[in-house]
């Protein structure tokens, strides 16, 4: 019973009301109706009708007043106005403020059997519209913690085994392939650790990662997002050619996030430049800001594309097909430089090449000195 | 000399649980292993056992939490002393918000995280069956 399609018609006509539950009787709704506005207004509540049929002109509490009412109390019920033909006007007046359609009177059993239907499948698509977007918003909280739960199961595993062998082998190894052994553990630590910046990127929470902020030099970031994206450049021929400015204040962040952020921007540009050429990077200070620049000349991104490549699990639609992701690197990269309250843009030409540049807020020297004080200080 | 000490290990990766196995034979455990929780709660009423190495992340959520909050209510089963083993310290806290990241589900448990350390693992597994041990004198 309860899943039927409820309506409920408010009218001061009873002939109206007595017609309309006769004309919908033998369909799947189920109906309720009401002589008045106020005994209308209480039956919203109690009753919780997915669509409500409304006069305009009766005694008492007006139409109008009555879906202003069922609007604060459930803004997806599905308002229609009954009006004469005289009012029209008053119809659209009433559209204007959010009802979905009118029922001209008089009408036939047709007319209002129509306008009924198109106002459950107008229910329908709020309902599931509201629906959808939870889940979307849902999957997004959730996403990175499931990922990398579904990630580090099986890096957990490896690790474990790997520190196994590593001790029951430990008297049978070569030099060499102690070496090699450590490499490969070190290598899972590196993607263990990328995997906690995803989880910790993507679920928002970035109060918890700026709980961890300290003054933070973004030479010594470029330099380490520079050396972890050197071995991709190398195979490509690619040279990366920093030039870092002297006395560059240092911002308020956190090394490895920004780090994270630059290897993702550094990173790309290596991806997408041609072989033998050469990618650009520049950080300089300008006015109360660290300009950071990265520049490519390699496949670049299509004017379509450009808008949306910061958000979520976009993929380019167009242009080259050199080279897939996750979709999720430059949403992470604006995340990260949002949480440092910065800025990051893009110009870019389809075939000419890209130039990123993030903005970060540099520290004021007075501030910047204090916190790096103290924690020299509290240093044994 | 001591009798081996048995223990028991929950957890529903059958490679992580061979890695710690391994780890645990070499020093003389007699090990056994369950790979879900039903399983696992079966051994522990059937066998006796001094030790539980509990993985709190299995299945489709916190069944190693379910798990541990039913040996609680067990008058013998949560005297056993409990190794908690967990993949994300994180989803820890985002179970329990609010909580101190070790939660303490049992009177006798630790808390470590996937991977863990050789070196690591020993020394809680000996402690907590020495904190069991002092604990079982102090009560009789």
């Amino acid at each position: 019973m309860d899943d039927k399609f409820k309506v409920l018609i408010i009218d001061d006509e009873e002939v109206v009301l007595d017609s309309c539950s006769q004309i919908l009787e033998n369909d799947d709704y189920q109906i309720a109706t009401a002589m008045d506005g106020s005994l209308g207004l209480k039956l919203v509540e109690e009753y919780q009708p997915d669509l409500v049929f409304v006069d305009l002109k009766m005694p008492g509490i007006s139409g109008f007043e009555v879906l202003e009412k069922i609007r604060e109390t459930d803004q997806t019920i599905v308002t229609i106005v009954i009006t004469g033909y005289a009012t029209v006007s008053s119809a659209v007046e009433a559209m204007k403020s959010g009802a979905y359609d009118f029922l001209p009177k008089p009408f036939t059993p047709d007319e209002f059997r129509l306008i009924t239907k198109r106002g459950a499948e107008k229910r329908r698509l709020v309902l599931e519209t509201i629906a959808l977007r939870k889940e979307k918003e849902l999957l997004r909280e959730h996403f990175a913690a499931i990922v990398s739960h579904e990630l580090k199961t099986p890096l957990a595993a490896v690790q474990q085994n790997l520190f196994v062998l590593a001790m029951e082998l430990s008297d049978q190894l070569t030099e060499d392939q102690r070496k090699r052994f450590e490499r490969i553990q070190s290598r899972i630590g590196d993607l263990v650790k990328l995997i906690h910046t995803w989880l910790r990127v993507m679920s928002v929470d970035v109060e918890k990662i700026r709980a961890e902020f300290k003054p933070t030099l973004v030479s010594k970031a470029i330099t380490k997002a520079i050396e972890s994206v050197q071995p991709q450049a190398v195979r490509k021929d690619i040279e990366i050619l920093a030039s870092i400015e002297e006395s560059i204040q240092p911002v308020y962040g956190d090394e490895g996030i920004i780090v994270e952020a630059l290897v993702n921007i550094i990173g790309n540009a290596v991806k997408y430049s041609r072989a033998g050429s050469r990618v650009d990077v520049k950080v300089e200070g300008k006015e109360d800001d660290v300009l950071i620049t990265v520049m490519d000349t390699g496949v670049g991104i299509s004017k379509e594309d450009l808008p949306f490549i910061f958000e979520d699990f976009y993929m380019g639609k167009t242009g080259q097909q050199v080279e897939r992701g996750s979709g999720l690197g430059l949403a992470i990269t604006r995340r990260i430089v949002e949480a440092h309250h910065g800025s990051i843009c893009v110009d870019s030409e389809l075939g000419k090449g890209s130039t990123f540049i993030i903005r970060l807020p540099a520290l004021k020297p007075n501030i910047s000195n204090q916190p790096s004080l103290t924690e020299t200080l509290a240093k044994p | 000399m001591e009798p081996r000490k048995k223990l028991l290990i929950i957890d529903d990766d059958p490679d992580f649980v061979d890695g710690i196995k391994a780890i645990l034979i070499k020093e003389d455990y007699e090990v056994d292993a369950a790979y879900n929780p039903k399983d696992g709660f079966k051994a522990l009423e059937t066998k006796p056992y001094d030790l539980l190495l509990l993985d709190i992340m299995m299945g489709r959520g916190a069944e190693g939490v379910m798990l541990a909050r039913k040996m609680r209510k067990d008058p013998k089963l949560r005297e056993m002393p409990v190794l908690i083993i967990t993949g994300i310290r994180e989803q820890i806290a985002f179970l329990f918000p609010g909580q101190p990241v070790h939660p303490h589900f049992l009177p006798i448990d630790e808390l470590v995280e996937k991977p863990v350390e050789p070196q690591l693992l020993l020394e809680k597994v000996s402690t907590l069956l020495r904190m069991a041990e002092e604990r079982k004198v102090e009560t009789k």
